[in-house]
């Protein structure tokens, strides 16, 4: 059966997060709350000599205090490497010492004060450079006692974790005689997710079991690493999410919710513990600041006969979501084009920095403006004119992607003919004001985070359905608009008569979380699998009520009739009320998860995903204006073409586009996160981290693709992820194109405009990526042995 | 010292600290959870009620300085339906994760009280003071020229 769930459906949470009745976690309370605090380090490195917490717990209204001591356990995505407080040893500015719980808030933070703590200071390692250096101070001392997901990645030391792609022979590629080497050097910073509503929980201990409301992403993840730290079974924990207030990434990891529910277990009674803004600063699990060397090997046809990059992340104080995403360079700085033969080595290293996390699109913006400023700068070795190349180049139907995997239709190529025909219809902008004037197009791979997902749907009796998951509203909209869509358009009912319950992980089966642009995926393909499942059990009921066939019947418009005029029927709610009644409430399960596309045997080392199930593209467009005298860039237009497979709700995606470009706006731009020479994050709130203004942004010229293959349920693809991918690449590309000047760093700021227009920007040296690529390995490339 | 207000139309007094700001006296005292404390430095606007009819961050706001005044919250200026200015954000899809909006609402109200026809650039300067992390504020621009632009119908 075919289900078509295009529709152009509201949300139904937007009247009451216009008229202020949406209880966000951080608007929650329960009776004889208990208000917490968490006392954090303020060095970036050093002995932990000691935390007395003993006048702090004599303090009035102080109910609750809670140390190590009390959090045995380790977690981590790849490597267990962390610890709920700090563990003897400090490793970065934030890191939590002590928590506390007492009656105000007030009486919480003069119990923080009260707490004597003695730490003895250790050399930093703040940036890569110094963590790469011979002989430097390692963040953990004992990273080879930590446990490890199997899967094979390098370690050590300093260097949490090492990828590895190899395809091909690259030293031939490069040794080849028609070739031009082109080698390109960049460097990013953080980016802050900035959040409007912060990490907050409320929780409670019951019945010997913890119950946690927060505002989180991963509500299993939260279970797990909350049983985890604690040391109890994850059976014990029970999740359930409010709607959250932005997420963007921020959410996709554990963060305070374990203080809460230790404190809660603790005192008995519930706690509330909300992050201030300073707090999100410092402890914000940032998009991480990264180091790239590109060098390609590329005939004068523009064929890329070989192509080798080292990746360097910054993964802070713990490897979290840096590990995995090591994963990604092979995908996004190895995607997008045709490779002869290709080597790739990505290294998350370990800083006295606060840890970084994920970011919409997380590595793949970066890497993606790492690509497209090298294919740019290709073009201009090779005298090609930059689009002209891409469409030579961009990967097509039977292309090998760097691990080898086929990639199958074409879609780049003719995304970038859609892209000429949207640019068409505007004139350049360009006027004789003394700016600089440029434009770029880029193109960019991402994918859809697939992975299991859970999902039941409840008949009831009066015609409405029920969707039981773990999904969680971020602010996207997919539980508002793509999931109740899919199973209306499956049973023939409204979407507003699809009650969409909220995520609670003693209700709904296990779920990676929403992230990834796995929502409408994967929870979509769980949810459409527990909707027909229903279906099936309401045609066979209903056949047998009409005698006929299940194949004779339609269901649509909220009825179950005999296919033809006139035909005979009843409505789905009596269906659904005669079958509950003679066989008892009917409803549906459903799970999904990834497929697993091949890779090519050999190519992958140390990679969590070695290929990739649902490739997304884009190709964006933009035109820039540079003042010489300020340094000041403004985007004076910006278009996007998304590969989206099937647009289920083009409203909802146009939004997705719309906030995911101006966030990257804010990211090429003016979006600076510095860290001082001692571990402190500099930027604290809205006035020092710059994000943009109604005043910033353009209104994004929006092009749909559909109709590329893809594994996801009914066609579709992820698209609330992907318009970010390439916006620092986009602006970039058009500054260069403006300036002349050789962009490497982003954020684009005045400053950095200016000094780049002056000459004074010197051209970026890596001295820590060693020349030859073997050099930069902890093993040569290949399983472990 | 207790400090006597109108919240909505109606007569409240606060027992807390005249320094207290505002915002906590609106949530944790009275309920009024629809401000958002985000910032709290007076930058986002998450936290924008309208005292003695101005848009005001009540972060910033210590609640002695409402002291006798007339405030209106989101809910206040909700409790009759939507208001134009939110029907129409309703209907051009504009909100995700929301936080913004309840100060949203309050700046474009008062704006648009103000500016009848306003133009797509003094939207954009009307919301400097109002930040949206999700949406990019496109729809949130066409949504109070669609406002004006239903005015000027209803005049024609
Ligand atoms: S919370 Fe008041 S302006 Fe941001
Ligand atoms: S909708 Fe999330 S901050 Fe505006």
């Amino acid at each position: 059966m075919t289900v078509d769930a295009v529709m152009e459906f509201r949300r139904r949470d937007a009247r009451d997060k216009l008229t202020g009745r949406t209880r966000y976690t951080i608007d929650r309370a329960a009776p004889g709350m208990l208000h917490a605090a968490v006392l954090r380090a303020e060095v970036a490195s050093g002995r932990l000599v000691t935390v007395d917490t003993s006048k702090a717990a004599a303090l009035p209204g102080v109910r609750a205090v809670a140390t190590a001591a009390d959090a045995p356990g380790r977690f981590g995505i790849g490597v267990s490497d962390h610890s709920l407080f700090a563990d003897g040893q400090v490793r970065y500015v934030g890191e939590p010492l002590a928590a506390v719980a007492a009656d105000t808030p007030e009486q919480a933070q003069a119990a923080l004060a009260a707490i004597e703590v003695a730490i003895e200071p250790l050399p930093a390692v703040v940036t890569m450079a110094e963590a790469l250096a011979p002989g430097a101070p390692l963040v953990h001392p004992d990273w080879q006692d930590y446990e490890v997901l199997p899967v094979g990645g390098a370690r050590a030391g300093n260097v949490a974790w090492e990828a590895t792609v190899v395809r091909g022979d690259v030293d031939a590629a490069f040794a080849r005689p028609d070739v031009t080497v082109v080698e390109s050097t960049f460097r990013v910073g953080r980016q802050n997710h900035m959040a409007f509503e912060p990490r907050a929980v409320v929780a409670r201990y019951e019945e010997d079991r913890f119950h946690i409301e927060t505002s989180t992403q991963v509500p299993w993840t939260i279970r797990n690493a909350t049983a985890r730290f604690l040391g109890v079974p994850a059976s014990q924990v029970r999740v359930t999410v409010p709607p959250v207030g932005g997420a963007f990434g921020l959410k996709f990891d554990v963060a305070i919710e374990p203080f809460a529910a230790l404190l809660a277990k603790k005192s008995g009674r519930a706690v509330r513990l909300v992050n201030s803004r300073e707090e999100e600063m410092l402890t914000c699990l940032f998009r991480e600041n990264a180091e790239i060397l590109i060098r390609s090997a590329v005939t004068s046809e523009g064929e890329i006969a070989g192509r080798e990059a080292v990746v360097l992340m910054d993964c802070g104080a713990h490897g979290g979501e840096q590990i995995f995403l090591t994963t990604m360079t092979a995908h996004t700085l190895g995607g997008n084009y045709k490779l002869g033969a290709v080597r790739l080595a990505t290294r998350a290293v370990y800083t006295n920095t606060p840890p970084n996390g994920a970011f919409r699109a997380c590595n793949g913006v970066y890497n993606t403006f790492a690509l497209e400023r090298h294919t740019d700068e290709i073009a201009a070795a090779i005298g090609m004119d930059p689009l002209e190349l891409r469409r030579r180049t961009v990967l097509g139907d039977g292309d090998l992607g760097a691990t080898g995997q086929v990639f199958e239709g074409d879609v780049l190529r003719p995304m970038l003919d859609r892209m000429e025909a949207l640019r068409a219809r505007t004139t350049p902008h360009e006027v004789d004001d003394g700016r600089l004037y440029g434009r770029a197009t880029t193109v960019g791979t991402w994918f859809v985070f697939t992975g299991p997902s859970a999902a039941t749907v409840n008949m009831n009796a009066d015609g409405s359905a029920t969707l039981v998951t773990s999904g969680v509203e971020i602010g996207s909209g997919s539980m508002m608009q793509g999931l109740p869509q899919i199973v209306a358009a499956t049973l023939g009912i409204r979407p507003e008569d699809v009650i969409v319950r909220q995520a609670d992980t003693d209700a709904a089966g296990y779920d990676v979380g929403v992230g990834g642009g796995r929502q409408t995926t994967s929870l979509g393909a769980a949810s459409l699998a527990a909707a027909q499942d229903v279906r099936a059990k309401l045609l066979a009921f209903a056949a047998q009520l009409l005698e006929a066939t299940p194949d004779d019947l339609v269901m649509a418009n909220g009825r179950i009739e005999i296919a033809g005029p006139n035909g005979k029927g009843f409505t789905i709610a009596e269906v659904a009320a005669r079958a509950q009644a003679a066989l008892g409430p009917i409803g549906g399960t459903g799970a999904a998860t990834r497929t697993g596309v091949p890779s090519m045997p050999g190519c992958v080392a140390g990679h969590f995903i070695d290929a990739i199930d649902i490739p997304v593209f884009a190709v964006h467009d933009c035109e820039v204006a540079v003042d010489r005298d300020t340094g000041h860039v403004e985007v004076l237009n910006y278009r996007v073409v998304q590969d989206v497979g099937r647009a289920l709700n083009r409203s909802a995606i146009g939004g997705q586009i719309q906030g995911g470009v101006v966030q990257g706006l804010g990211y090429a731009l003016h979006e600076e996160v510095s860290i001082d020479a001692l571990g402190h994050i500099r930027q604290c709130g809205f006035e020092t981290y710059r994000v943009p203004l109604a005043g910033d942004v353009v209104p994004v010229e929006v092009d749909l693709f559909e109709g590329a293959p893809s594994l996801g349920p009914l066609g579709i693809k992820g698209a609330g992820e992907v318009p970010i991918l390439n916006v620092g690449a986009t602006v970039a590309c058009a500054v260069a194109n403006a300036t002349g000047r050789r962009v490497q760093e982003l954020p684009l700021t005045p400053p950095r405009i200016l000094s780049l227009l002056l000459g004074r920007e010197p051209d970026l040296a890596l001295p820590h990526i060693q020349p030859a690529f073997a050099d930069n390995l902890l093993r040569p490339h290949g399983p472990e042995v | 010292m207790p400090t006597d207000m109108t919240v909505n139309g109606e007569a409240r007094t606060s027992a807390r600290d005249p320094l207290t700001p505002l915002i906590d006296v609106l949530r944790d005292e009275f309920h009024l959870t629809g401000a958002k404390p985000v910032c709290r430095e007076g930058f986002c606007g998450a936290c924008t009620v309208l005292v003695d009819g101005e848009p005001t961050v009540s972060c910033l706001t210590p609640v002695a300085m409402a002291g006798d005044c007339d405030v209106v919250t989101i809910e206040g200026l909700s409790s009759c339906g939507l208001t134009d200015i939110q029907s129409r954000l309703e209907q051009g899809d504009a909100v995700q994760c929301g936080m913004c909006f309840p100060g949203m609402v309050m700046t474009l109200s008062h704006f648009l009280a103000h500016t009848p026809q306003p133009n797509r650039d003094e939207v954009r300067a009307a919301l400097t003071g109002n930040i949206c992390r999700c949406t990019g504020y496109e729809r949130i621009v066409e949504a109070a020229l669609a406002v004006a632009g239903g005015r000027a119908e209803g005049r024609r």
